[in-house]
């Protein structure tokens, strides 16, 4: 115990006598550390990301898009992602399904909005009060809009909560107050809370606006929908009502012509997509490790060639072979411990500093991950190095001038 | 104590040429003895030396350290012997540079094999202030003249309590009157402390500090 001790005590002594080769040897493993570890990082913080904007909408939600998505596991053919294609022949369809909860359309419409303070380009979501539920909006202040509203094509509308800070200065100031869509005036009755997010192509719900769909016909004369939500009565019945359904539309369309989607399931394709390029990235990532390994192989031998004499010394004096092995594989070990550890630092400084804008997060996992990989390198790269410096003759050694 | 019978050093240059450094010699060294290996150099005396160390292993014939044959026993054994038995001084000093005095005296007693029955660093202090050195416990051995640098060497020599010193020319790298105070203490230890000192020198005044004197000539013993 003593000896082991003794033996990582000296080899870092050694280092801090040479503090800038210690530095020099381990910035491979630095370097390999912090690229394996932030990638990590980013592909975990993608995943949850993604699983999260899932999660909100429940497990009970079905989506009717039209034309052909995910076939074989993967995103395929040709998605028409804005151009409508349901109309209410459809809403009316899905509504005689047995155990559907409520069923909600979906329009967009990209156009100029005036507010108090502003006046810009904004995205504005048309759907039925089956919204607030599929997306897991929490009205803060006011309400959403309810059944009634849609009945009576009521000009009102839910704002996100960026759009009441940016157009009218707080959530507070625009309840009740008009707002100029497509010059339509519309009332603000509420304010969603904040659901963070946005960026990266990922949806940003505060930046959104939110109407009842049949107010929007106004700008969408041909009352046609780009996509058409199921809540079904719970999560049970979902795949059956997902057959249903798809009996039911092919009377009317051809089977490429729409898919019905569990949110689930275009997570699973997403993420599967993710996970597949992150692993391409790690790996790249990890060859950077090996090349670190081969540079501590290259000083350690360097290392092993300058101090023959001490070690010839050592062996007169009594060390063992397995000794002198010991004392430069810990030397090996602890200069790529090194560079484990401060690309970990590295890392999560890193991680810490793209936070805001990409959500990327460091797991146990990776830590330990980082940490075993980096003394296995050590040992991996160290033991031949090692194993020469064991070997050598003490009688030679001693003499080695 | 030890024992060397026939036993012969071969070096074989390049394959072909074979140089003989050692020529069947036997030698008995008994406990408690003072001797000196004398020859000029090239003689086989430094060979002898690591041999009867068991820093070096013989081409040919035996060696017993006691009644053990050391061509039977193990290289960790070896390692061990070596640290307990035989306290080594080199004309070279072989100090580690980067370790202090006291860590440089205190450095066999790393690598024991069995629980020691003194404190190293309480031992290592005694013989530092017994040899006059216990201020330089901190310095490193670069720092110091080489007479103090001997005197360390001897230090570590003795930490682990040896039976046998084996001092390779311990005065070559000093001036006479060091040289002189180096072979007066080794000559105090063989006397005080019992220990067997096996002295290797080319110098027949610092030989005649032995009891028994053994030529060295052309690898064999005139």
């Amino acid at each position: 115990m003593k000896n082991i001790i003794f033996i990582f005590k000296s080899a870092i002594d050694d280092f801090s006598r040479n503090k800038l080769r210690t530095f020099l040897t381990s910035l491979g493993i630095l370097i390999g550390v912090f690229a394996v570890v932030v990638l990590i990082a980013m592909g975990l913080g993608l995943k949850k990301y993604i699983s999260d904007q899932f999660e909100s909408m429940g497990k009970n939600t079905l989506f009717l898009v039209p034309g052909r998505v995910l076939s074989g596991g993967g995103f395929s053919g040709s998605v028409s992602a804005i151009t409508g294609r349901f109309d209410n022949r459809d809403l009316e369809t899905l509504k005689k399904i047995d155990n559907v909860k409520s069923v909600g359309p979906l329009t967009l419409k990209s156009t100029k909005i005036k507010g108090l303070l502003k006046e810009d380009f904004a995205d504005i979501l048309f759907s039925s009060e089956v919204l607030a539920d599929v997306m897991g909006f929490e009205v803060e202040n006011g309400r959403f809009f309810d059944k009634s509203d849609v009945t009576k094509r009521a000009k009102v509308i839910v704002i996100g909560s960026k759009i009441a800070t940016d157009y009218y200065g707080s959530a507070e100031e625009a309840i009740g107050k008009k707002i100029t869509i497509d010059d339509v005036k519309f009332t603000i009755i509420g304010v969603t809370k904040s659901k963070g997010g946005g960026g990266m192509g990922g949806f940003d719900y505060d930046n959104y606006l939110y109407g009842p769909y049949t107010t929007g016909y106004i700008f969408n004369p041909d009352k046609k929908f780009f996509r058409l939500v199921v809540k079904t009565e719970n999560e049970s019945y979902v795949s059956q009502v997902r057959e249903d359904i798809k009996k039911e539309f092919l009377k009317r369309y051809k089977d490429e012509e729409f898919s019905v989607v569990e949110p689930t399931e275009l997570l699973s394709a997403i993420t599967s997509i993710f996970s597949v390029l992150n692993l391409i990235l790690v790996a790249i990532a990890a060859i950077s490790l090996v090349v670190g390994g081969i540079g501590i192989m290259n000083i350690m031998y360097v290392t092993v060639s300058d101090r023959i004499r001490e070690i010839g010394i050592r062996r007169a004096i009594g060390a063992r072979r397995s000794d002198v092995l010991y004392q430069f594989l810990a030397e090996a070990v602890l200069l790529s411990s090194i560079g484990g550890a401060l690309g970990l630092g590295l890392a999560y400084l890193a991680v810490f500093l793209v936070q805001n804008l990409f959500p990327a997060y460091i797991d146990l996992t990776s830590v330990l991950l980082a940490l075993g990989i980096s003394s296995a390198i050590g040992i991996t790269f160290g033991v031949f190095p090692a194993r020469k410096a064991a070997n050598l003759e003490p009688v030679e050694a001693i003499r080695y001038e | 104590m030890i024992k060397l019978s026939d036993v012969s050093k071969v070096y074989v240059i390049d394959g072909e040429y074979t140089f003989y450094a050692l020529k069947k010699v036997s030698l008995s060294i008994k406990e408690k003895e003072f001797i000196s290996i004398m020859g000029p150099s090239g003689s086989g005396k430094s060979t002898l030396m690591h041999i009867v160390g068991l820093l070096d292993k013989p081409t040919s014939g035996k060696v017993y350290v006691g009644d053990r044959e050391i061509s039977k026993i193990s290289d960790d054994q070896l390692s061990r012997l070596r640290n307990e038995f035989v306290g080594f001084v080199f004309q070279q000093f072989n100090l580690i540079n980067k370790l202090t005095v006291l860590e440089n005296i205190m450095l066999p007693a790393i690598y024991a094999r069995r629980q020691l029955l003194f404190d190293p660093r309480e031992r290592a202090l005694s013989i530092l202030q017994d040899f006059g050195l216990e201020e330089k416990r901190n310095s490193y051995p670069n720092k110091l003249s080489g007479g103090q640098q001997q005197r360390v060497a001897i230090a570590r020599a003795l930490m682990m309590k040896p039976k046998l010193i084996l001092a390779d020319e311990p005065t070559g790298n000093l001036d006479s009157k060091t040289g002189h105070d180096i072979m007066m203490l080794l000559e105090k230890l063989n006397k005080e402390e019992k220990i067997t000192v096996v002295l290797v020198t080319h110098e027949s005044d610092i030989a005649a500090f032995a009891k028994r004197i053994i030529k060295i000539r052309d690898g064999e013993i005139v």
